[in-house]
């Protein structure tokens, strides 16, 4: 047996040890897990995540100044001047919150159209559902904030954790109702009572977003133990040391995955590593508790 | 600075309705629609006192119009020489200005999907020329002019009684003045009273009930996230690699 297969049993050994269940970590195994890498969104969703951002980003600066009757209004009026001031006339400006808006739609449809049976199907079965572990996350996720648990005893969660998948609900709701609301009222498709209902449901969907979306930007992008998420956005990879403390359900099941790819390769090859078949018969992982003890991450 | 006005003469009117058939020609208003409207009523009295009137009627370009508080987008706005007019850029069609209208002179046109209303002809006016009714009117019952000068005849006429199509629920300083000199407009107020302005169901919710615990909402977690933030920043990072 070679160098290279003798550090691959070594990387199985270890993950054979963590499949069975969330344990504290050696500072080695810590080591090891932040320099190993898993992929966690295609191209595909990293584009749609920043096409949707930027469109948001416009759609709502262009949409909040486009308010100006008094009891509608969202922006004070020295915002409003402002982007008088930069589009030069109101109807340019909405025209261009058509144009945008438009752009978005367009974008939304055609992954939906294309990336039906690979992402939507799937985001939905896999991502969306929601059992025990993700309802226990609240209620924990509420001491861990205020300090009173550590991230340790938090329940394992999936690709994304329960308040990730909350506001995922809230986001794909609205943007149904956004994306039908929107061009009733652009193109002036229905008779008034319609219009006025849409103009109220379009403020709701994108208040509910907007009232996330501070939570979303700061826990990805400020908070320091979920960091990672957002390079994981740009690169569209994290690294295992994060997956197995925040997504550990996830963790595991790309381990499993890579276990099989390595079973059926090393069999080519006509190599035989037990512990990597052992991997395959853990199904159920099981979750410890421990404290903190003061060391940080 | 210009104030127009218009003044319906009503013992010259004979209820002809060559005026709304200009004004429908001039920009194609369809039926059963009108920018401008000559409503007959039936007689009143018994026979030989009998009233037979007409209300004639338009936009009123009111001082304080409530179609441009109700429109959303600033589409409907009034212009400094007191006409209302409607920027069909910006209208998206909701009819809140419908229903605000005390005098019902809105429409949503079916070519376009988008209000239209009587804007006193205003692209003829800055031409020199008069409103299509006026010019059309064949016994001059419609007199158009500059309420803030002296010297014009409906500043005359206001001066000397016109009146307006007020109630004492709904007065908004509309600029339409009725002369009257054989007590017929009281019959005209009573079938065609200025209806107070309404606010649909869904504007409503969002207004008084939707809005107020949006705004709560984002403002809790705006706060709630900056305190978490200040708290990180004071608390400073641990240099311990992730």
């Amino acid at each position: 047996m070679g160098q290279r297969i003798s550090r691959l049993n070594e990387d199985i050994k270890l993950d054979h040890d963590l499949l069975k269940g969330t344990r504290r970590l050696t500072f080695e195994e810590k080591r090891i897990l932040a320099n190993r890498v898993m992929k966690k969104h295609g191209v595909a969703g990293v584009t749609l995540h920043w096409v949707n951002a930027i469109s948001w980003f416009l759609l709502i600066f262009t949409g909040v100044a486009l308010l100006s009757a008094n009891y509608l209004k969202f922006a004070p009026d020295w915002y409003l001047d402002m982007m008088m001031g930069i589009f030069g006339t109101k109807s340019a400006m909405l025209h261009f919150h058509i144009a945008v808006g438009v752009f978005w739609v367009t974008t939304l449809l055609l992954y939906g159209v294309f990336g039906y049976k690979n992402y939507v199907l799937d985001f939905i079965k896999h991502d969306l559902t929601i059992d025990k572990d993700d309802i226990k996350w609240f209620p924990a996720k509420a001491k861990n904030l205020i300090g009173k648990l550590s991230h340790y005893d938090m329940p394992p969660q999936g690709t994304y954790n329960a308040g990730q998948k909350a506001y995922a609900v809230v986001v794909a709701f609205s943007t149904v109702i956004l994306m039908l609301t929107g061009p009733i009222m652009a193109f002036h498709l229905a008779p008034p009572i319609v219009i006025q209902w849409s103009m109220m449901l379009h403020f709701v969907a994108t208040m509910s977003v907007f009232a996330g979306v501070f939570v979303h930007v700061y826990m990805a992008a400020l908070f320091p133990e979920e960091r990672p998420a957002f390079f994981s956005m740009i690169t569209g990879k994290v690294n295992e040391l994060y997956a197995y403390l925040h997504h550990y359900k996830w963790w595991k099941e790309i381990k499993n995955q890579e276990h099989e790819f390595f079973a059926e390769e090393l069999k080519k090859d006509g190599i035989h590593l037990p512990e990597l078949e052992e991997c395959k018969n853990i199904k159920d992982h099981q979750v410890h508790v421990y404290t903190l003890d003061g060391e940080q991450l | 600075m210009k104030k127009y006005a218009m003044v319906i003469d009503m013992d010259r009117c004979v209820a002809c309705h060559a005026c709304e058939v200009a004004c429908r020609s001039h920009y194609d208003v369809p039926v059963p629609y009108y920018r401008n409207w000559v409503h007959d009523l039936r007689p009143e009295g018994v026979y030989p006192d009998i009233k037979k009137v007409s209300y004639v009627g338009l936009c009123n370009h009111c001082d304080d119009a409530p179609c441009v508080k109700a429109c959303p987008t600033g589409a409907t706005y009034k212009r400094e020489d007191g006409v209302v007019v409607v920027d069909k850029d910006l209208c998206i069609g909701c009819g809140l200005c419908m229903d605000a209208c005390p005098y019902g002179a809105r429409y949503i046109n079916p070519n376009d999907n988008k209000v239209d209303k009587c804007d006193f002809c205003i692209d003829r006016v800055t031409e020199g020329l008069e409103p299509a009714c006026v010019a059309t009117c064949i016994a001059s019952a419609r007199i158009f002019g500059d309420l803030d000068d002296p010297k014009s005849k409906v500043y005359q006429f206001v001066a000397n009684g016109a009146q307006q199509n007020v109630s004492d629920k709904v007065n908004v300083g509309p600029n339409i003045y009725y002369l009257d000199n054989h007590n017929e407009f009281p019959i005209i107020k009573a079938a065609f009273p200025p209806k107070v302005p309404k606010m649909p169901t869904p504007q409503k919710l969002w207004t008084n009930i939707l809005r107020p615990l949006f705004y709560i909402a984002i403002g809790g977690t705006f706060i709630g996230q900056l305190a978490a933030f200040a708290t990180q920043l004071f608390k400073g990072e641990s240099d311990v690699k992730e």
